[in-house]
């Protein structure tokens, strides 16, 4: 897998976060998070299509928690 | 039918409310927030949606801070009984509906205490010295309706909440009869908790109501269950709005609702509010000239009143006068107590109740005359 992942504890945060960075040009995409990244429960992540230090950066700019960061090259 | 009932519940509703709970039944009623696959997220998404444009309309902080709810009167209990402890009072004012009075009734068992500030019509000064003196050292909230649902009397709630700020006391605002027709402004305000139903001026389905929660001090959720969110935690999660949505949300008329608050941003509040009051105003008249007329509240001035009025005929029961209506003329009006018994007492109806007109966005003049033509006969018919 080769993807980047930030996890939220809800759809609506996922979305929030997902809206956050489409303003400042980052395109993601919301989805449940697989097992395989989080066992924690139900949540949401975004798969992040850019550059996920600078959108981590954005999106804890804009006050939303992210509850977890899986980047591509540590899974 | 001449639909004048708007006070209970708007009809009828904008053509893209009723499209909207049609399409999200057809296309895509999955769970929101429940799911991964891509009719779960398209329902979560509306309801996102719904959360944003009531954020954009009522200028909160964010879209999460939004909870939707059943009903006002559920979004009402949550804050009432969410934040008051054994020990604490409250203050409510003279014209609050069943849904805030009730509530405190209940919680008296526990020892919960309120006073009623008498609100002053026209004098907004009287009405807020009248709450400041209700005001006790263990006040730990005011719930006051932004309009009175039977005489459509302003109170100032930003100053009462900008009063409760400087005391130290949670303010929370009915909104249920003022929002989509007031303008509502929650950036730099006093109000931490603003309460309204989904289904009239927001022109929602019935089923809906709005929780927005303006304030660090979050209430107790009534309910606890599954959110869809952080479940391996047998605990309610304390993030918003899950907090307070546990269970499957209404997502057709969520998705209606969306499209009623999108229809209200488009309109404006402001164009609303005036051309409903031109109608009001147009029907206070009408009706100020008619002999054996009853009226209990001054001419609607916008600063005042927001469009709602109750009237009477002498020698006419409430009841018998809405039944004539709506059998004979078909206009459909409400009668009786409107679940306000307070503000009935303040103005000497709480015997005989009164007939109350509202308007909305689809409201006409010649409705208006209608209702003015009926009434006249009535009154002749009678003699």
């Amino acid at each position: 897998m080769n993807n980047n992942y930030l996890i939220f504890f809800s759809v609506t945060l996922a979305i929030k976060a997902r809206e956050v960075l489409r303003k400042n040009g980052i395109n993601s995409k919301v989805i449940k998070t697989p097992n395989k990244i989080s066992n924690k429960g139900c949540s949401y992540s975004l798969v992040i299509f850019g550059d996920i230090n600078r959108a981590v950066d954005i999106i804890e700019r804009s006050g939303i928690k992210i509850s977890g960061i899986i980047a591509a090259d540590s899974q | 039918m001449i639909y004048l009932d708007n006070g209970a519940t708007t009809f009828p509703k904008p053509y893209s409310v009723k499209n909207a709970v049609m399409k999200s039944i057809h296309c895509y009623g999955a769970n929101p927030g429940r799911s991964g696959h891509k009719m779960s997220l398209k329902a979560a998404e509306t309801v996102y949606s719904c959360r944003e444009n009531a954020s954009v309309l009522f200028k909160c902080k964010s879209p999460e801070n939004v909870i939707i709810m059943p009903n006002c009167t559920t979004a009402l209990n949550t804050v009432i009984k969410g934040i008051l402890s054994p020990g604490d009072h409250a203050v409510i004012s003279s014209l609050e509906h069943n849904a805030v009075v009730r509530p405190l009734e209940k919680l008296k068992e526990i020892g919960v205490e309120y006073s009623i500030a008498e609100c002053i019509p026209c004098d907004d000064e009287a009405t807020i010295d009248n709450f400041r003196k209700s005001f006790k050292s263990n006040t730990r909230l005011v719930i006051c309706t932004h309009a009175s649902n039977v005489f459509g009397i302003k109170l100032p709630v930003e100053r009462i909440a900008a009063l409760c700020r400087i005391n130290g006391i949670l303010c929370c605002v009915d909104a249920a009869q003022t929002a989509g027709i007031e303008d509502i402004d929650l950036t730099d305000s006093c109000i931490d908790y603003l309460c309204t139903a989904g289904h009239k001026g927001l022109y929602g389905p019935m089923g809906t109501g709005l929780l927005i929660i303006n304030s660090d001090i979050i209430p107790e959720s009534l309910i606890q269950g599954g959110t869809g969110s952080m479940s391996s935690e047998l605990t309610q999660p304390s993030i918003l709005p899950d907090k307070f949505e546990s269970g499957t949300p209404n997502l057709p008329c969520i998705a209606g609702l969306n499209e009623g608050i999108k229809f209200v941003i488009d309109k404006t509040t402001k164009r609303i509010r005036e051309d409903e009051s031109i109608l009001m105003n147009m029907l206070y008249n009408g009706l100020s000239k008619i002999r054996n007329v009853v009226l209990y509240a001054p001419p609607p001035e916008i600063k005042y009143f927001t469009p709602v009025l109750s009237f009477n005929i002498v020698g006419f029961s409430s009841e018998e006068i809405s039944s004539i209506l709506d059998s004979n003329y078909s206009i459909a009006t409400r009668a009786g107590l409107h679940c306000a018994p307070l503000a009935h007492k303040q103005f000497g109806t709480e015997d005989i109740g009164t007939v109350r007109a509202v308007m909305s966005a689809f409201s006409t003049p010649s409705q208006v005359q209608l209702l003015l033509r009926a009434v006249k006969e009535i009154i002749y018919t009678k003699k």
